[in-house]
């Protein structure tokens, strides 16, 4: 559970609460957001977010005060998620990671037309056009675009949250984008732009 | 020099291509001067100016869309309860 090497902290009780209440909560809306986006159920968002407090609250010593709690939050809840909820789901990994990647170090990518997908057609989009379409996306794409693009994490801290080389996160989070804007695309179709 | 030489360019030597350097500018990845190079890179680069234009709208509108909810109200009192039966 722990985040970096750091040495194994100690605390008072009331440092416990402290660190719980300042640093932890704070993160509760984003965290249920990514269980929500994770799981698409909000009953098991709220199971799988309690349990990451819960986890977080028992390994607190492994936590270095004042260092990046929220990276520290999401990477027990993705952890959380792989082998709780995804265990039980029985819901297998669908995407071949190496043919992803071998797929992005060919020269085939650089081939690739990008989906001529329009800003104005995305700023017509103003139903749940974009967020049905990040939910249709297998879940390890999913993910990288949640820490990226809405809560905004750093390729390094991703890199850790997600236990992958930062290249990894390069190459799933250009793959993920891809395949939002083909979906962007196909809406954008079907609501008349060409 | 007159001719600026790419930051972009790694310690292997290698040439990033355009969507690679565009990755790093719109995740905020790129140092100020791979930013600079890049704004230059784009008066006379079209498919990098479209590109742009159409993954930072995509960046912005992915977390007006998707963000922004609160978790329920009951959950937070739901976890200190637990908290405080296990301390």
């Amino acid at each position: 559970m722990e985040f970096e090497d750091a040495p194994r902290q100690h605390y008072t009780e009331k440092e416990k609460q402290e660190i719980f209440n300042n640093e932890f909560m704070p993160h509760i809306n984003s965290m249920y957001n990514f269980g929500y986006r994770l799981t698409l159920e909000r009953d098991d968002a709220k199971d799988l977010v309690q349990d990451t407090y819960l986890k977080a609250y028992r390994f607190i010593e492994s936590f270095q005060k004042g260092t990046n709690a929220k990276a520290w939050l999401f990477r027990i809840l993705k952890n959380s998620f792989i082998n709780d909820y995804r265990k039980k789901s029985k819901e297998p990994s669908k995407v071949d990671y190496q043919e992803v990647e071998t797929y992005y170090n060919s020269d085939e990518v650089d081939r690739q037309i990008t989906p001529d997908l329009r800003v104005e057609s995305l700023k017509d989009m103003i139903g749940d056009e974009i967020s049905n379409a990040l939910n249709s996306l297998d879940v390890d794409f999913r993910t990288v675009i949640i820490l990226c693009d809405l809560e905004g994490f750093k390729y390094e801290e991703m890199a850790k949250i997600l236990d992958i080389p930062i290249g990894t996160v390069r190459s799933r989070l250009h793959r993920a984008r891809n395949l939002l804007k083909e979906k962007l695309k196909s809406y954008a179709q079907s609501m008349g732009y060409k | 020099m007159a001719t600026s030489s790419n930051p972009f360019i790694l310690a292997d030597g290698k040439k990033p291509s355009c969507m690679e350097m565009l990755q790093s500018i719109l995740d905020g990845e790129a140092t100020p001067e791979q930013k600079e190079y890049f704004k230059k890179h784009m008066d006379h680069c079209m498919p990098c100016y479209k590109s742009y234009n159409v993954d930072m709208t995509l960046k912005e509108l992915l977390k007006t869309k998707c963000c922004g909810g609160a978790a329920p109200e009951d959950l937070v009192a739901q976890i200190k309860a637990k908290i405080n039966t296990t301390a």
